[in-house]
């Protein structure tokens, strides 16, 4: 044992001395001033060149494809400059764009797990509520949502600049400027916004919020009235997300608190801890509290029951499908590759991957320990919690604080499934509020601690100069501000949603009859059962 | 009972809210932020919950 220690250790040596040279730094050469006359000498593949074909890729995306502005001067300087202009642009554009893509794939990833975790005869209602959603959400955010999160963000420069996104509503508080709520982009047309940059900023905030209005739809399943939770949805993405989206990531008060009150960068969530996760999940809380537990959750004397789900290999492999989406979510949220510090996407690539593999781990031990085996849906919910705890700080933090934030994230998960389910005894069908609340809070409240002021996004964070910083390197005033949106979350997300669910309930109501309940929501809320043959078979066998 | 709970929950984060008013140093604004946290919490889960675990489903089932 001792020799195979000392062998690692030498191993480990020798890697760290010559396994990484570094070479030698290239001094910087002289500036030298481009002119047009230089742009005019560049070497041209020939015409005859080009109709050979390229096999080796040296003669296609030269000097030849860069556009000119007037024929009679040729290329001048200006073009070169707008090309590289445009160049960066396309990049930025392309980045967010895809990553976008990637971020409504988890769509699917949560549809396949919030129905694995419900059981059979909930299928098609689980299924149904989370391909509705995404349309239902879309509708909303389109409509007003957008204007309100994100319609007086000002420049988003990786973008192009988006300059209609131009006017805040704010009022004046203690003798400072609060921004509300943004008042250009109703139905991408109002204010100017018939814009390129817009569209793609519109697109990726766009699936952010469908993610937040999908994590409701799992603790409320089972037992959820179809119609309820068609309005429940449209509410939460035009008004409820969008108001914290604004406060947080649109220019609004939230985001302002370093330049007008001094604490920190301002309340910082790189790619949605707080303004995703959090919101969705303290949604979550208020639907279930409101609709109560399934029937059979808890005997007369309030002692849990398992509801075990019926098919945990859907729930894994979508698991996985999130797993793959949240290096959209996460690295996507630069808006941009190009510039302004966006190469720390690797950086932000990899401690999504680490944090959601402790995240795993913690979870796969603890249950481990606990109860004597690896529980599947728990070591699931552990890689979930590690993605959700990274989200906000990803873009801020080192490999070390995103492997220590998810390690917590995976054993805060199941803890917090016990509280919920045992003392609060809220049914909580696929640890919705867990998953998303519980650790959508830590990730906010984990930027306020391990933020090592390394990245630098163009210099400054929500208008402060500097890199982002914790308490454990230095500066405590950023977990103060990160604590401010933790009290906004659960003092006014909450209240809100609570509130419209409560009218919602008192119009349509919220939850669907004891006999819809007992048979299955498949048949009376939706028609068609998700499993008609699997449902004959176990007929006829007298299951 | 509920609305109460409301009402709690929003003065957790009014009271959060005044610590960039009431006080300078971080470290009061910190206690007092931790503060309105607390309340907002005692809000929901002991105030609201408890509201409608008195009602539950279960508490009523033969």
């Amino acid at each position: 044992m001792k020799r195979s220690i000392l062998l690692i250790a030498a191993l480990a040596l020798v890697t760290a001395g010559y396994g990484q040279t570094p070479a030698a730094a290239t001094p910087p050469g002289p500036s030298v001033a481009v002119t047009t006359n230089d742009v005019k000498n560049v070497d041209t593949p020939s015409a005859a060149d080009r109709l050979k074909g390229d096999p080796g890729g040296a003669l296609t995306g030269t000097v030849a494809d860069v556009a000119v502005g007037d024929a009679k001067k040729g290329l001048t300087i200006a073009d070169a400059l707008n090309q590289v202009g445009q160049n960066k642009v396309a990049i930025n554009f392309m980045w967010t764009l895809i990553t976008g893509f990637l971020v409504m794939f988890m769509q699917a990833g949560f549809a396949v797990v919030e129905t694995g975790l419900c059981r059979a005869k909930n299928a098609n209602h689980t299924m149904m509520m989370n391909f509705m959603v995404y349309g239902v959400g879309m509708l909303a955010y389109w409509l007003i949502g957008f204007s309100i999160q994100m319609g007086g963000v000002g420049g988003v420069a990786n973008l192009g600049g988006t300059p209609p996104l131009n006017t805040e509503y704010a009022i004046t508080l203690f003798g400072k400027s609060f921004g509300l709520f943004g008042q250009h982009g109703i139905f991408l047309t109002q204010g100017g916004t018939y814009d390129v940059g817009v569209m793609v900023i519109f697109l990726f905030q766009m699936v952010f919020m469908d993610t937040a209005l999908t994590i409701v739809t799992g603790s409320a399943a089972e037992r959820w009235k179809y119609a309820a939770f068609l309005l429940s949805s449209f509410v939460l993405g035009a008004f409820t997300y969008p108001l914290f989206g604004n406060w947080a990531w649109g220019g609004g008060w939230l985001a302002t608190l370093g330049t007008n009150f001094g604490l920190g960068k301002g309340y910082c969530d790189f790619a949605g801890s707080g303004v995703v996760h959090s919101v969705g999940g303290l949604s979550a809380l208020a639907l279930a509290i409101i609709v109560g537990p399934r029937i059979g959750k808890y005997t007369r004397q309030g002692k849990p029951n398992a509801i075990v789900g019926h098919d945990i290999v859907i729930v894994l492999t979508g698991c996985f499908i999130l797993a793959f989406g949240w290096f959209g979510f996460n690295p996507g949220s630069t808006l941009g590759a190009s510039g302004n510090g966006n190469l720390r996407i690797g950086s932000i690539a990899v401690n999504t991957m680490l944090a959601g593999m402790t995240g795993s781990f913690g979870a796969m031990f603890y249950m481990w320990m606990r109860y004597g085996k690896p529980d599947a849906s728990m070591s699931g919910n552990g890689l979930l919690a590690g993605l959700v705890a990274i989200t906000a700080p990803s873009g801020f933090v080192n490999t070390v604080g995103a492997c220590i934030i998810g390690l917590i994230a995976g054993v805060l998960v199941c803890l917090s499934v016990e509280f919920v389910d045992r003392i609060l005894k809220v049914d909580d069908p696929v640890g919705a509020i867990s998953v998303h609340g519980t650790n959508g809070i830590w990730g906010v409240i984990s930027v306020g601690l391990f933020a090592d002021g390394k990245s630098n996004y163009g210099g400054s964070w929500n208008g402060v100069n500097g890199s982002v910083t914790g308490l454990f390197y230095g500066d405590a005033s950023q977990l103060v501000a990160q604590l401010l949106g933790v009290a906004t979350l659960v003092g006014v997300v909450f209240t809100m949603t609570f509130v419209v669910n409560l009218a919602i309930d008192a119009v349509v109501g919220q939850r669907v009859g004891a006999k819809a309940e007992l048979e299955g929501l498949d048949l009376p809320e939706m028609g068609q059962l998700g499993y008609p043959e699997f449902e004959l078979k176990a007929r006829t066998v007298g299951a | 009972m509920v609305f109460a709970g409301i009402a709690v929950t929003v003065l957790g984060f009014v009271i959060s809210l005044l610590s960039l008013s009431m006080a300078s140093s971080v470290t009061a604004r910190l206690i007092i932020v931790l503060l309105g946290i607390a309340v907002s919490l005692f809000g929901i889960l002991g105030m609201i919950n408890s509201a409608y675990l008195k009602n539950a489903i279960w508490r009523k089932q033969s």
